[in-house]
Formats: C-alpha cells, sequence, structure tokens
C-alpha cells in the first residue's frame, strides 16, 4: 500500500509538479521515460515517489523517448495504467510509437511540456511538438498555469480510459513558463484524487490469460481504412465524455473548464485565439482595454486542441466583427496550423468575420500585455476599415525589416 | 480428440478469405482474439483442440501458394527435430519428439526441411504438388556412396 | 501587484528563494508567482528570477516586468548586470556587498540619484557564519522581510520553518540564523 501525502489546501507548485503529483495520486503503474528539459522534474519526481513508497508502480529507464513510448505501449496492452513526459525533440522522436498507440487504442497519459524544435537548438517554450501531435490520434488538453497542469492531469485519465474513449490522451503545458513557473494550486487531497481518477479497468490486455490476444496486426488495403476510421469516429466521439469528465471535475473542485474556454466574449467585437499561456495574458490585455479605453476585447482558446472544437470555436467567435489567431509555432510555409483550422470554422458562419494571422514567441521569446494590447487594437482597425488593412500573416516580436505574408483580396 | 494432420478448424478456409465487414464492426486497437471463448490454460492444450479464431492463422490455409512440396519418408527418418526447428511457418508436426508429417494447409512449399535433413537419403523431399505422395514415396532415391 | 528581481548567479539560490517566498506569501491568503530565466546555462552563469505578489489570481505571463524591489544576491553582479533596467522612482534596492551602501554607490552611478532607496546587506558573509556555505538566498529574504514590511520577521520564520520541514533539523535552524541576522543588518 502506497503511502500518502499530506497536501496543504493551497500549495505553490511549478507545472512540472503540479504534473507528477496527479501522477502519484492516480498512482500510475509504469512510467517508461527518457528525461528532457524541461519536462525531466516530471518523470524524475515520478522515480522519486517510487523510490520512497509513495507509489506502487514501476520507473523504467530506456535508452530513448521511441523506447519509452515503446515501453509506454507494451505496459498498456499489458494491462496497466501508463503515464510519461517528454519535450521537443524526444517528442519528435516518439512520433512514431504515438501513432502505435492511438492506434492500438491504449490509453496512455503523456505529459507534454512544450518545447520548441530544433534547429537551432533551444530548451524554451513554444508549440512545435505539440502540433507535431496533431495528426497522431491523441486527444490533447491544453493548460494555461500549473492549476490547469494538475487538473488536467487528473482528467486526462478518466478521458482516456472512458470505455467509450479508449484512447490516449497529451496534456500540454508552456515550457519554463508554466513548467518552472510556481503558482498558487490547490489540489486535491490523495483520497479524493484518486477517487475521481478511479481504479484503472483493463479491456483487451495482453496479460487476460483467458483471452490471448495480438497486438498491432499488420492490415493492408482490405481493413486499414475501417480501422482508422473507427479511430477517428471514437476521437470524434470522446467530445461527450470530455465534457462529462470535466462537469464531474467542476461538481468536485469548483474549477470549471470546457473543451473552447471564451473569456469576456459576450459582447465582444474583437478577439485573440491562442493556445498556452499566451491566453492569460491576451485575457490581462483584454481587461485592460476594456477598463482604459472601453475597447470589447474576448479571449478564446481551446482547452481541447483535438479534437479540435469546430463547432465550439465557431460558435464562439462567430459574432465578433475581427479576430486574430496566434500561431506559436513555426509554420514551414503555411499560415499557422490554428489559423487555418478556427478560419475552416468560421468560414461556415453568415458573417465570416475578418481573421488574420500572427506567428510569434517562437524559441521562447516573450510575448508582452502591451503586444497583445496592440494587436487587439489592430483587429479594430481592420474591423472599421471593414477589411483587412495588414498582411494577412504577420510576426509579433520579430527583429528586422517587417515581415508578412498575403494581402486580402479585394473585388 | 481430433486427428493429428486433418483438424476440424486448421485451414478451413483460404488466407484473406475473412468476411470483411465496416468501420463499425472492427475490433477497436486492431486487437485480434486468437481464441473462441475462455482460453485458460490453453498453452496446456495441443492445438488440434484448441478452439482457433477465424482470425488465427491456424484456421486459414496458404495450401494454394505452393509449387513444390515436401514429402516425408518416416523410414529413413531419426527424430532429430531438425525440420521442427528450421521450418519457417510451424509445419512440421511433431509430437514427443517424435516426426508425424507435414501440415499441408500452413506449408509453403520453402523447401528448408529438405535442405536441413541429414540423414542418407533424405527423409524429406521435394515434389511437385501435383505428384501424389505413395508415388514418391515408391521412387525414393537409394543411400548415396560417399564419394571418396 | 508587487514585483520582485532577483539578480543571482546559477546555483546561489535565487530559484529557491523566489520559491520560498512564493511558498510563504502564499500562507498568508495572497497569489504569488516565482520564475526564472536561465536556459541551458553552467553554475555561475548570471540569471533573474522573479516574483509577482497580488491579491487576485496572477494570469500575466510576460517576463518583462517594472520590479518594486530589485534583490542582487551577488556582489558582482551589481557591476555587471543591468541591475537597473525597467525600474520605477518607487524600485528599491537590496544589494549583498561587504562595502557601505556610500561606498557601494560611489562606484554604481547608475544608483546616485536613487541612494535612499538602496539597502546593503552581506548576504555572503552572513551565510558563511551561519549556514557555513556561501547560499546567499536565505539573508536576503531577512533583508526582504525587514525593506518590504510585508511580515512580522516571527511569522516569516515560522512559516519558513515549515517550508524547510523535510531538511534537517541542523539545517534549518541555521537558516533561521541567516535570515535573522540578514534582518537585523540590512541597512
Amino acid at each position: 500500500m502506497a503511502k500518502k501525502y499530506d497536501l496543504n489546501e493551497v500549495e505553490v507548485w511549478d507545472g512540472n509538479y503540479a504534473a507528477s503529483q496527479a501522477l502519484r495520486q492516480a498512482q500510475v503503474d509504469v512510467v517508461a521515460a527518457y528525461p528532457i528539459t524541461p519536462s525531466t522534474p516530471i518523470v524524475e519526481n515520478y522515480g522519486n515517489y517510487v523510490a520512497n513508497g509513495y507509489i506502487d508502480g514501476e520507473f523504467v529507464m530506456v535508452e530513448s523517448e521511441h523506447a519509452a513510448m515503446s515501453g509506454c505501449v507494451g505496459a498498456a496492452a499489458s494491462g496497466g495504467r501508463v503515464a510519461t513526459a517528454t519535450s521537443s525533440q524526444g517528442f519528435a522522436l516518439m512520433v512514431e510509437v504515438l501513432y502505435q498507440a492511438s492506434g492500438m487504442r491504449l490509453p496512455i497519459v503523456l505529459t507534454v511540456v512544450n518545447r520548441a524544435l530544433a534547429s537551432p537548438l533551444n530548451v524554451r517554450g513554444d508549440h512545435s511538438d505539440m502540433y507535431l501531435g496533431r495528426d497522431s490520434g491523441w486527444i490533447q488538453l491544453d493548460s494555461f498555469n500549473a492549476q490547469e497542469a494538475y487538473d488536467m492531469v487528473l482528467c486526462a485519465f478518466r478521458i482516456g480510459e472512458n470505455m467509450n474513449v479508449r484512447l490516449p490522451v497529451m496534456v500540454h503545458q508552456d515550457g519554463f513558463i508554466t513548467s518552472h513557473t510556481a503558482q498558487n494550486v490547490s489540489p486535491l487531497s490523495d483520497d479524493e484524487a484518486y477517487a475521481f481518477v478511479g481504479e484503472y479497468q483493463p479491456y483487451n490486455d495482453m496479460l487476460d490469460f483467458s483471452k490471448p490476444v495480438t497486438y498491432g496486426a499488420q492490415t493492408e488495403e482490405d481493413w486499414h481504412y475501417e480501422h482508422k476510421a473507427r479511430q477517428h469516429k471514437a476521437l470524434m466521439d470522446s467530445r461527450d465524455v470530455i465534457n462529462s469528465v470535466f462537469e464531474e471535475y467542476k461538481a468536485k473542485t469548483g474549477r470549471e473548464y470546457k473543451r473552447v474556454e471564451s473569456y469576456l466574449m459576450d459582447d465582444a467585437e474583437v478577439a485573440i485565439v491562442a493556445l498556452g499561456t499566451t491566453v492569460e495574458t491576451c485575457l490581462l490585455a483584454a481587461k485592460q482595454l476594456r477598463e482604459e479605453e472601453g475597447i470589447k476585447a474576448g479571449v478564446v482558446a481551446p482547452r481541447c486542441f483535438r479534437p479540435f472544437p469546430f463547432d465550439m470555436i465557431r460558435d464562439a467567435l462567430m459574432n465578433v466583427k475581427a479576430l486574430c489567431v496566434m500561431d506559436r509555432s513555426a509554420p514551414g510555409g503555411a499560415m499557422g496550423a490554428l489559423f487555418n483550422e478556427v478560419s475552416a470554422a468560421l468560414y461556415t458562419t453568415p458573417n465570416r468575420p475578418i481573421i488574420t494571422n500572427y506567428i510569434y514567441g517562437l524559441g521562447g521569446r516573450d510575448f508582452s500585455v502591451k503586444e497583445a494590447k496592440r494587436i487587439f487594437k489592430e483587429q479594430l482597425a481592420h474591423a472599421e476599415a471593414g477589411e483587412i488593412t495588414t498582411d494577412i500573416q504577420q510576426f509579433s516580436g520579430l527583429r528586422g525589416p517587417k515581415l508578412g505574408f498575403f494581402k486580402t483580396k479585394r473585388s | 480428440m481430433n486427428g493429428l494432420d486433418g483438424t476440424e478448424k486448421r485451414g478451413i478456409k483460404e488466407l484473406g478469405a475473412e468476411k470483411l465487414v465496416g468501420w463499425d464492426e472492427v475490433e477497436q486497437g486492431v486487437v485480434i482474439n486468437s481464441f473462441e471463448g475462455d482460453a485458460t490454460g490453453v498453452a496446456n492444450v495441443h492445438a488440434e483442440n484448441r478452439n482457433y479464431s477465424d482470425f488465427n492463422s491456424y484456421t486459414a490455409t496458404v495450401a494454394s501458394w505452393r509449387v513444390i512440396k515436401p514429402v516425408y519418408n518416416r523410414d529413413y527418418c531419426i527424430d532429430c527435430q531438425n525440420c521442427w526447428v528450421w521450418c519457417p511457418d510451424s509445419s512440421i508436426i511433431s509430437r514427443d519428439k517424435q516426426m508425424l508429417g507435414i501440415d499441408y494447409d500452413h506449408c509453403k512449399g520453402c523447401q528448408v526441411c529438405s535442405e536441413v535433413c541429414p540423414t542418407n537419403p533424405k527423409s524429406l523431399l521435394m515434389f511437385l504438388e501435383a505428384t501424389e505422395n505413395d508415388e514418391a514415396l515408391a521412387g525414393w532415391p537409394e543411400k548415396k556412396e560417399k564419394e571418396k | 501587484m508587487v514585483e520582485i528581481r532577483w539578480h543571482s548567479r546559477a546555483g546561489q539560490g535565487a530559484v529557491t528563494g523566489a520559491k520560498g517566498l512564493g511558498d510563504v506569501v502564499s500562507t498568508t491568503g495572497k497569489q504569488v508567482q516565482a520564475f526564472a530565466l536561465y536556459g541551458s546555462a553552467k553554475r555561475g552563469a548570471a540569471m533573474r528570477a522573479y516574483n509577482r505578489i497580488d491579491d487576485e489570481q496572477i494570469i500575466n505571463h510576460e517576463k518583462f516586468m517594472l520590479p518594486d524591489y530589485v534583490l542582487v544576491i551577488d556582489p558582482a553582479l551589481a557591476y555587471t548586470d543591468n541591475i537597473t533596467e525597467n525600474d520605477k522612482a518607487s524600485t528599491k534596492y537590496i544589494i549583498t556587498t561587504h562595502l557601505t551602501k556610500e561606498e557601494l554607490i560611489a562606484g554604481l552611478p547608475s544608483l546616485a540619484d536613487k541612494a535612499e532607496r538602496v539597502f546593503v546587506v552581506d548576504c555572503m558573509q552572513i551565510s558563511l557564519d551561519t549556514i557555513g556555505r556561501a547560499v546567499p538566498n536565505a539573508p536576503m529574504l531577512g533583508a526582504f522581510v525587514k525593506v518590504s514590511g510585508m511580515f512580522e520577521l516571527d511569522y516569516f520564520l515560522d512559516r519558513m520553518k515549515k517550508v524547510l520541514s523535510k531538511f534537517p533539523q541542523k539545517i534549518i535552524d541555521s537558516n533561521m540564523d541567516a535570515i535573522t541576522t540578514a534582518y537585523n543588518a540590512v541597512n
């Protein structure tokens, strides 16, 4: 029987510590990990909890992130509650096995501390790794601060392990800005947390000797498509389960989460759509603009990046005049990925608000309240002009000559 | 108990002849059940008495893939198990270290068993698929003298 | 909102100091933030740590800050780092040095017009005397308690003991000694 932690009602935890405490409280059976900055403390702490009797589990040391996720796949297929953590290059090396995990419908929880992808080598936060996972078939939940990193990990187990879902779940937090920033966190007690997450229920587990199963079958064109379609349907259907888990979590903690978070949107005329800590920084900017200049600014953020909340995004934004979608990832010769997805959703509305794209914060470049206010005001200028007055894709906080791409098409 | 080389479920359909179903009917996670019903203790049950599922290769046959086939001659076999070890398709039927014959449902005619057979003459030789086994045995070659 | 910027060298405990301060502040019912700016730098590299303290949940995640307090826990950084960056007319400076305040300011023109907002304390010597190692973070906390008036010393010591409770008693005692000594010595 694992020892328990005596936690205070309010702790001062950084995002990594918060995530690792959630893994401990969920009594994860197996963590196979290859630590990488800035997510190292999550698995390091798990190892510590195992060594000191706070978890009855196994820490498996492996030789790469590819092996780490492979170990997780094996342990999950065997019937255990499994989690690990990674960032950046480690995430990139894991990608092949991420697709295996989701295809095999294994409810692994991966805590991703978002970090830029090399080259150039950089340990700081942007969303390149999160975007790299967006077609991998995993549920992707995003947290904007340390409290949410904790909350989302607990919710992740409930969502992924639900018998109607059985899919792996990533919980993202921003490298350093969340992972290494200590803030007030209100944790559940060990007993409350475990009661919420619940006992792990195996399904088609390889250690059930009454029902031997084969994992990792090969299918060619006669079967592959049907399996991928079923997997996609499961990911789409997870939306209802995510809603209900969030509702249950609210009943337990008072903290309310939605697949799309809307802040100050009731009467908003201009909006920013963002992910991660930027959401909160933009919210502060919106509050200040409302107080100081009466600008009706609001913020919309996908809490659930996958499955992408197409309809909820549309409902949240269809009545604004102009909005900017912020992408914290080098777009590699395209518009930002979030911009494209939000634009697609808004194309199916009668109003079709003006929508532009900012690339920002790459490699941990600071994103300030002042800059967020400037971007809000730029949206206001688009709204007043009735068309996009700048390049459609711009770059925030970039040194050198102004960089931008594509103009709006006038009749 | 079923016979060893002609069991009820072995090779009852061509490989790939399973019923194609829609996305809503496929098993989630591409997980394949090897057996029907409760398979507790199946490791201690001989293959011919296991309740293999339709998706287990045991119930499928690849006999039609074969152009040449191995024929087994009990008269020269020393039960060394070399062929059993080397066969890539588990198609050598052996029980209690005694060689019994070939599983023609799964043998693809690769000739490995014949290659590794150490007896003189060989106890496993390859013949055209159309050749009857009795005919093959009747024309079995004589022991070869060692060349000096 | 109170904002604090720590100037330190990697390994001197600014991150631990900032987090410890955050821990204590959180027990008063306030919201805190403690973070640092350091990359893949080695021990001894200049780095900065930050605190934000507010009555409401802190949702500002920018690194940019107009500090109310600047805490310099390495003597040389007062000279080599830009410690007055983004300061305000009310920013208070607590600087670790073996010099007197007058001697320090004489060598630092950027502080000349802020003399009444500059406080000095020899965190290095105090930590050597009390803890036995050059870990200037605990003395700086004592000096900060005095200069900010944010807490009664006894309250701070009591809470800090709980923050350090996982350490051996000897370490807890020497840290309490360091905090108290610096509280009394800062001027």
